[in-house]
């Protein structure tokens, strides 16, 4: 199964190393693979190094794409953390 | 801003007695309070390791990005250490780390903070840069691998 959902970074420092490291560590418990999709460039949501060169600030678009068994819950498990800001205050 | 506008030869070192998070990470703070007059060694100190408390900066691979926000500074400095052995940092691979590329950066910053991370993870993404900075014997030599990275 092949599953794609866009949200938008809400928090304000973006996609730093430490919404990186929660999202990488989150993709990793899915054996759907993931995708984040900036524009024109593209992460292994696995990899932080990978994440963090997507440099995605407050208000940027990303499309979280997976593949695999459990890739509806792992799109949906994403675009919540993203969505709750990462669990940041602000 | 790109790390390699930030490094500068004085905080790029091959280190060999570094056993622990807490002896890299004081190392680091003495290189950057050498460039940071206005901070303390031990105010350089807590910002990294008030970091290093939210979550482990080891981000995989034998990499960890050690960084802290210091209040009314004016510039980011960034320090490359490279430890001749790998040690334990609680990375998110569980895998041992001997490269430590550490930032202290002004607070409110985000943007110029986001896009400083994305260029060490560029640098720090080749294997073929890895492999050089991991062979490096001199603090100049490991520079000069960042500086044609």
């Amino acid at each position: 199964m092949e599953i794609s959902q866009t949200v938008i970074i809400e928090n304000k420092l973006g996609l730093h190393a430490r919404a990186a490291t929660k999202l990488a560590q989150l993709a990793q418990k899915f054996s759907a693979e993931v995708t984040i999709i900036q524009a024109d460039k593209k992460a292994n949501a696995d990899s932080v190094m990978a994440l963090l060169m997507l440099a995605s600030n407050q208000g940027k678009e990303v499309t979280v794409n997976a593949t695999g068994d459990d890739a509806e819950q792992a799109v949906k498990s994403i675009c919540e953390l993203i969505s709750n800001k990462f669990d940041e205050s602000e | 801003m790109n790390l390699k506008l930030l490094l500068q030869p004085e905080s790029t070192k091959v280190i060999h007695d570094c056993s622990s998070k807490k002896k890299i990470l004081e190392h680091i703070a003495l290189l950057a309070s050498d460039q940071l007059p206005d901070h303390s060694n031990a105010e350089i100190l807590a910002s990294l390791m008030n970091r290093e408390k939210l979550g482990s900066t080891g981000i995989g691979n034998g990499i960890a990005i050690p960084h802290g926000k210091l209040k009314s500074s004016q510039k980011a400095v960034a320090v490359l250490l490279v430890n001749e052995t790998a040690i334990n940092y609680d990375a998110i691979d569980n895998k041992p780390v001997d490269i430590f590329c550490a930032l202290l950066v002004p607070e409110d910053q985000c943007d110029t903070h986001l896009s400083t991370l994305a260029s060490i993870a560029q640098i720090f993404d080749d294997k073929a840069t890895l492999r050089k900075i991991r062979k490096a014997e001199t603090d100049q030599d490991l520079y000069k691998i960042i500086e044609a990275a």
